[in-house]
């Protein structure tokens, strides 16, 4: 089996696609080089990742296939799917085939596969927006840990620099170690280590008790129900949740 | 702080049986130097522990009322701790709890403090810091005062995203009966005036860029359902109305909690969730659905069935409708299939463009199939073995767990049917229809 393995960023995956079409070969999986198991019965050819090349993929999805297309894939790199490099392949592919229409292709495999993982990824996007929680530290600078299935915060930033956008926050995702920094003009992504957290603003404890009171208040008890509660809030976000603490 | 948690805590406690809490319909971004934001589809921040979103800071700006309801909390009758916000306490509170993103925005409603005008003042000062002074941009959502001058309407609506009038009860017998305090015309003449208003600034807004927006949100209401006599035909009646004649957003509907032991109120031991439940149903129904509140109740049966859904139950009593052959039936008829919904009916609308449309194809489009089957044609065949038949179709129907009333503890199955697995059931009433064994 033909294996391409990339560095693991999108352009590099991007120039993988360059790679097999302009080497004439179809690989049978495109993986990034992180947690690669490689195994003796496969044959891995490693891609340099190359801007021109991986540009010149980005204009051709664009102009042949459409700029839904060009979102979506971004969308399913994203969202961290061991194989989602593989089935961006076969989706594009695809697509130069048959063009802008592939998206009606739903009853094809690799189309119906990529629109359910666009919809997660943009799912949680959405829910995210509501569970993020910043809380105030030192300096002035609102930060809020987050824990996502998908690698979502470069899609959150936009959505806080313009509703806080004059508040210099931080949203951190502790574990890919990726954060949004936003210092009142413009946001930044950086890979980030949290080395122990800044002191808490003298004020932080005040609000969150205030918020866990209308929290708690706020519940009908003839109306309990905690399954509803926890299907559309799932626990594995309760960490992070100020009201859950 | 222990006073301002206290207060929190008695005027949340006052707000929480208002349902409302959509932050949706207003799409805004920030202006420059202010704050905050409008998302179109409204988010959710949190749930509480009754399955309810939690999306706006839903507080009264005071519960000591003038007013005796009797399926009211805050009625003056009713002996609990009043207490008053001042307008800056809310505006640190919305903004704070803003900043930190707990919230989308405030929800500000109030009892009847002093008289309506007086009360309506208050609410105005709050949202009017809010906006002018603090350049706050989020949603905000306030109760016009039934009863409160059309002037002091007309300034809290340049302000706020949505205004609600709460009717609660839904014929006049029943108002007068539990808040003879309230009139009719005290409730439907603001509603009359903001829906004018809402009109009127959307039109504005056509001719000229800088027209001044009026409740772009649009305006909402409650009912609160059994806490009297009412059937679910007249509710969904008003319902229709109110979406037709006043361009009603959203008509909310709140299982009556029992909150004191009025003589004219019913003993309820458990709210009837399952039954505001089918309420929710059928005004989607009527919103999305095109479908009339004649058609889904009438005289005979002014009822919802507990054991279907409003859909499933339109579509047996006219089961001449049905199938419906998913390659060619248009958009409308579509959506009048149980276990189609508005997305899937559109998704398979821009499928079967590029090619005819199978069963497995019509399930990757998040068609319901344990309902939609027994409707349904594909490329002019069945799904398995169908008869299109109402007691086949109900007694498969019923079989699903799904349909069980799972909301409401209060209700329980009829067992008029034996509960087999469904794949008996299905090949025994096949069997019985023909004849087969």
């Amino acid at each position: 089996m033909l294996v391409y393995v990339y560095d693991g960023s999108f352009e590099g995956l991007l120039t993988a696609v360059y790679e097999a079409y302009y080497r004439k070969q179809k690989p049978e999986r495109l993986l990034p080089e992180k947690n690669l198991q490689s195994s003796f019965l496969d044959e891995y050819i490693h891609i340099v990742t190359d801007m021109e090349k991986s540009n010149r993929v980005y204009d051709s999805i664009r102009r042949k296939i459409s700029a839904q297309t060009l979102e979506n894939i971004y969308h399913v790199y994203l969202s961290d799917d061991p194989e989602a490099g593989t089935l961006i392949y076969n989706y594009l592919r695809l697509g130069w085939k048959i063009g802008g229409r592939i998206e009606l292709h739903l009853s094809e495999d690799c189309v119906f596969k990529v629109h359910r993982i666009c919809q997660r990824v943009t799912h949680e996007t959405h829910k995210m927006m509501g569970f993020v929680r910043f809380q105030l530290v030192e300096g002035n600078i609102y930060y809020a840990p987050i824990e996502p299935d998908n690698n979502i915060v470069e899609l959150l930033a936009p959505h806080f620099a313009d509703r806080l956008a004059d508040q210099n926050w931080v949203i951190h995702d502790v574990r890919r170690e990726v954060a949004a920094v936003y210092n009142r003009s413009e946001w930044v992504l950086v890979n980030s280590v949290l080395e122990g957290l800044p002191a808490e603003d003298e004020k932080e404890k005040e609000y969150r008790e205030l918020w866990k009171e209308f929290f708690n208040t706020i519940t009908i008890s003839n109306r309990f129900n905690p399954q509803l509660q926890k299907r559309l809030m799932p626990v594995r976000y309760w960490r992070h949740l100020t009201e859950m603490w | 702080m222990v006073e301002i948690l206290q207060k929190l805590k008695i005027l949340a406690d006052g707000a929480k049986y208002d349902v409302a809490c959509t932050s949706s319909g207003s799409e805004r971004g920030n202006s420059a130097g202010g704050f905050g934001n409008t998302v179109a589809a409204g988010i959710c921040h949190s749930f509480s522990s009754d399955g309810r979103c939690i999306s706006l800071l839903k507080v009264l700006m005071s519960n000591s009322c003038i007013y005796d309801c009797a399926y009211c909390v805050n009625r003056i009758s009713n002996d609990i701790p009043r207490t008053t916000f001042t307008p800056e306490e809310l505006v640190d509170l919305t903004i704070n709890f803003y900043r930190r993103n707990y919230i989308e925005g405030l929800f500000l409603s109030s009892a009847i403090v002093k008289n309506p005008d007086h009360t309506m003042e208050k609410i105005i000062m709050v949202v009017r810091a809010l906006r002018e002074e603090y350049r706050f941009n989020g949603y905000i959502h306030i109760k016009a005062i039934p009863g409160a001058d059309e002037r002091l309407i007309a300034e809290a609506g340049r302000y706020v995203d949505r205004m609600s009038v709460n009717i609660e009860l839904p014929t006049q017998e029943s108002l007068k009966l539990l808040a003879p305090q309230k009139k009719k015309e005290a409730i439907l003449g603001p509603m009359g005036y903001i829906s004018g208003r809402i009109l009127e600034s959307s039109e504005d807004k056509k001719n000229y860029k800088k027209a001044l927006p009026f409740a772009p949100a649009g305006q909402s209401t409650q009912l609160i359902v059994g806490a009297t006599p009412d059937r679910d035909l007249g509710i969904l009646r008003l319902s229709e109305g109110l979406y037709r004649k006043f361009k009603l957003k959203r008509v909310f509907y709140s299982a009556y909690v029992p909150v004191s032991n009025h003589p004219a109120l019913p003993a309820l031991a458990k709210p009837p969730l399952l039954r505001e439940h089918r309420l929710y149903q059928a005004d989607w129904l009527l919103r999305f659905y095109g479908f009339t509140a004649n058609e889904l109740l009438d005289e005979s049966r002014p009822d919802f069935n507990m054991q279907l859904d409003p859909k499933c139950d339109w579509a047996l009593r006219n089961i001449h409708y049905f199938p419906v052959e998913i390659n060619k039936a248009d958009y409308a008829t579509l959506l009048r299939v149980p276990g189609l919904g508005v997305r899937s009916a559109q998704r398979i609308v821009r499928a079967r463009r590029v090619g005819p449309l199978g069963f497995e194809d019509v399930r990757k489009l998040g068609v319901v199939m344990k309902r939609a089957r027994y409707f349904i044609t594909c490329k002019g065949r069945y799904y398995d073995k169908i008869a299109m038949n109402e007691e086949f179709i109900l007694q498969n129907l019923l079989a699903d767990k799904s349909q069980a009333p799972v909301l409401g503890q209060g209700y329980r199955q009829l067992s008029l049917f034996p509960v087999l697995p469904e794949r008996n059931l299905i090949e025994a009433a096949y069997a019985s229809i023909t004849g087969e064994l």
